[in-house]
């Protein structure tokens, strides 16, 4: 036990800044990112035991955490849709609301922008564009092929394009 | 676009965070929902609730606030005998985070569940 808690404390201190930047993009607010982290090395340190070393503890700790953080947004989503809300609103609304956002307004747009995305196609996004993972370290992460990621991102980055435009237009 | 993403966090966050992160081991590790609920209920749960929105869409019912718990009211009567009586003795599963979690579980796409529409009183 003492030895699975050096590793995870190891792991706490290799991953966790790293994995709070590409969750609080994914999410958007700090308070969200936050409580997602805890939740997502609470499920590393509960999955640690059966951790085989088949795949790259590297990978195997960022697949937890991009699982977890696409679980929580459907989460969300389904949490929205009880309460017959939309889930792009509520989540642009707390990224206007975080007071960890000092942003310029074009940063802020994008982001309102990021959280209109389906869930994969920010996914994919994010660890490209700004966790600048290469496409086959995202592939061992995701499980998706590196030609399919390739054609998420270009759509992604196409209609992230298309939603600032408009917004700019509408200014 | 700019990579600059003009989001901060608190100061000394990360040190405060290491902290709390390493303190997990050390934490009791509560059981979630679904793990608490049985397979069989969660598994007859879900088929209830496959069918209770089929129900919905095809029926396109428009429906109230009051009308949606109403429904989940329903789904629990869907069940066996044996699991309303597990469902209604669970203390797990009455909060709106437990139907979350059943829903999530049953893997319903969120789509469906959007298709419940939703007429204010005029």
């Amino acid at each position: 036990m003492e030895n699975l808690e050096q590793v995870f404390n190891q792991i706490v201190k290799d991953y966790s800044e790293r994995l709070y930047w590409h969750v609080r993009r994914m999410v958007g607010s700090h308070e969200d990112a936050d409580d997602l982290l805890q939740d997502i090395f609470l499920k590393i340190w509960t999955a640690l035991p059966s951790f085989r070393g088949e795949a790259q503890l590297y990978t195997w700790v960022w697949r937890i955490a991009t699982n977890e953080t696409l679980n929580w947004l459907r989460r969300e989503r389904v949490r929205a849709a009880l309460r017959f809300q939309s889930i792009d609103a509520e989540l642009e609304r707390r990224i206007l609301a975080d007071p960890y956002f000092n942003g310029t307004d074009a940063q802020r747009e994008l982001f309102k922008a990021l959280s209109r995305l389906p869930e994969k196609q920010r996914q994919v996004f994010v660890m490209r564009w700004w966790d600048e993972l290469p496409y086959e370290e995202i592939s061992a992460i995701t499980g998706t092929s590196v030609g399919a990621l390739k054609a998420s991102y270009h759509i992604a980055q196409e209609k992230l394009k298309l939603n600032l435009s408009q917004a700019e237009v509408s200014k | 676009m700019t990579k600059k993403t003009g989001i901060s966090v608190p100061e000394g966050y990360f040190s405060k965070l290491e902290t709390r992160l390493q303190s997990i081991p050390n934490q009791e590790v509560k059981p979630t929902v679904i793990q608490k609920v049985s397979p069989w209920l969660a598994y007859a749960a879900s088929l209830a609730i496959l069918a209770a929105l089929g129900n919905f869409i095809f029926g396109r019912a428009a429906a109230t606030e009051e009308d949606a718990w109403d429904y989940y009211s329903y789904l629990s009567q869907s069940l066996d005998p044996d699991g309303q009586i597990e469902l209604m003795e669970s203390p797990t599963l009455t909060e709106e985070d437990d139907i979350v979690s059943f829903l999530i579980a049953s893997n319903i796409p969120v789509e469906h569940l959007e298709e419940f529409d939703y007429e204010e009183d005029y």
